[in-house]
């Protein structure tokens, strides 16, 4: 609870001083803005208005924060390496934009146009080490207590099937932070399809980014919701809110099943990881479903129940496969 | 949620899936507040109709077990405290037990005779 106070006050700082120091200097600041310099460093090669520097400061950090705060306080068991990724970031990304922020503001100060912002060659090192200080620092103090070893390689409660019972299980998990991810990814989509159609923004802007957005969009809706059924034969997981598209596996294809909890820290993060074989579906830390195959690889869910999933799994194997 | 059917159960299907329904629940995979799986996806698993999965659903909610609620789905009700697991699971094996009575020729009160003899 107090982390979550202390975050969510980290970025009304940053936000507040990324939005009241340019308003503050207004008058003293050319329009448009110097924002971009080139390699070289000092002369500056590209530009922005005053108010779209101003929003973008806002967005970037709107969007950067929220990612690492998820991470810090998404459900499941929390662990250490997470929590420090959560507090290092956080704070090494506000004091980048902050620094960023500030040291575009101090080099457009008093210039009469953009092209005459030059940017001391001492502010980047500058804002990189402070950054890297901050997070290191935040990271520290925000470690918390040490994990608990985790209870590994437990065999599931034997399940007996009875003749002439048939048994199914269900189980779903849905992400509701990703469900708001791509919700904002539709927004931003459809704002900028809206700017660039209305010529706010210049088209070029808009065809380089309007891909990258709808892909996010697809990407994410696929990956808000999984479903996993277990049936007679098969075990048919299916993606996105609509259980469509969806992978059926023939029991006789996998050698057994567990439960395990897993972290997206150690496995990659979010979404669907890793490489056939050694596949992880993680849509949230915490109890995982993990099919062996015959063949050798193994394949990771994250979903609820996932025990009782696997003691079906278990028992329909030994008694209709092998039998 | 793992629900088990008999396929040698002469009772209605609805009637199957409802009490299935009602051992999963408890036997502790839901608590009450947790929501259930969307009606087709358990209608898939099962290779039944999704009609019947609702009417099954249906009648849990008259019987006080479930809470419907737009755009939440279907949800286990009950106390926080998880009293309404015990009680559906008591229910459920009293109705198992009666079913069992019946087939050996015993009534409703001849059960309840040989409960009131258990001290």
């Amino acid at each position: 609870m107090r982390d979550r106070v202390i975050a969510v006050a980290w970025w009304l700082i940053v936000a507040g001083v990324l939005l009241l120091a340019p308003l503050r200097l207004r008058d003293r600041l050319p329009d448009p803005l110097a924002t971009h310099w080139g390699s070289l460093g000092s002369v500056p090669d590209g530009s922005s208005s005053f108010i779209g520097f101003v929003i973008f400061t806002q967005v970037a950090w709107a969007v950067l924060w929220l990612v690492f705060f998820v991470l810090g306080n998404a459900r499941g068991k929390q662990v250490r390496q997470r929590r420090m990724t959560s507090w290092g970031c956080l704070v090494g990304v506000g004091v980048v934009l902050l620094g960023a922020g500030l040291s575009t503001l101090s080099a457009n100060l008093d210039v009469t146009g953009w092209q005459d912002a030059l940017l001391p060659g001492w502010h980047i090192p500058l804002v990189i080490a402070a950054a890297i200080a901050a997070g290191g620092l935040a990271a520290y103090l925000g470690r918390g207590a040490p994990d608990e070893p985790s209870p590994e390689g437990q065999a599931p409660p034997m399940l007996r099937l009875r003749a002439g019972q048939r048994a199914v299980w269900v189980s779903r998990v849905v992400n509701r932070w990703l469900l708001v991810a791509v919700a904002l990814g539709m927004v931003i989509t459809v704002v900028t399809a809206a700017l660039g159609l209305s010529g706010t923004v210049p088209g070029v802007a808009v065809t380089a980014i309007l891909p990258g957005f709808v892909i996010l969009f697809v990407a994410g809706l696929a990956s808000v919701a999984v479903t996993v059924r277990v049936g007679a034969d098969r075990i048919v997981i299916g993606f996105g809110p609509f259980g469509w598209p969806a992978r059926r596996i023939r029991l006789s294809k996998v050698e057994t099943a567990w439960a395990e909890e897993r972290q997206p820290a150690s496995h990659g993060g979010w979404g669907f990881r890793g490489m056939p074989g050694a596949a992880t579906i993680m849509l949230r830390g915490g109890e995982c479903l993990v099919l062996r195959y015959r063949s050798g690889g193994q394949l990771a869910i994250s979903i609820d129940d996932a025990e009782r999933g696997a003691s079906l799994i278990n028992a329909l194997i030994a008694e209709r496969v092998n039998s | 949620m793992l629900l088990t059917l008999d396929l040698n159960d002469a009772r209605p299907l609805h009637d199957q899936v409802a009490s299935a329904i009602r051992r999963a629940i408890g036997e502790g995979s839901y608590r009450p507040g947790d929501r259930l799986p969307p009606a087709r996806d358990l209608a898939a698993a099962m290779g039944i109709n999704p009609n019947t999965v609702l009417r099954a659903l249906r009648d849990l909610r008259d019987e006080g077990m479930l809470e419907f609620r737009r755009g939440r789905g279907v949800s286990v009700a009950g106390r926080a405290d998880g009293h309404a697991d015990g009680r559906a699971l008591l229910t459920q094996r009293a109705r198992e037990l009666l079913e069992e009575a019946k087939r050996y020729g015993y009534s409703r009160d001849d059960l309840i005779t040989i409960l009131e003899g258990l001290k």
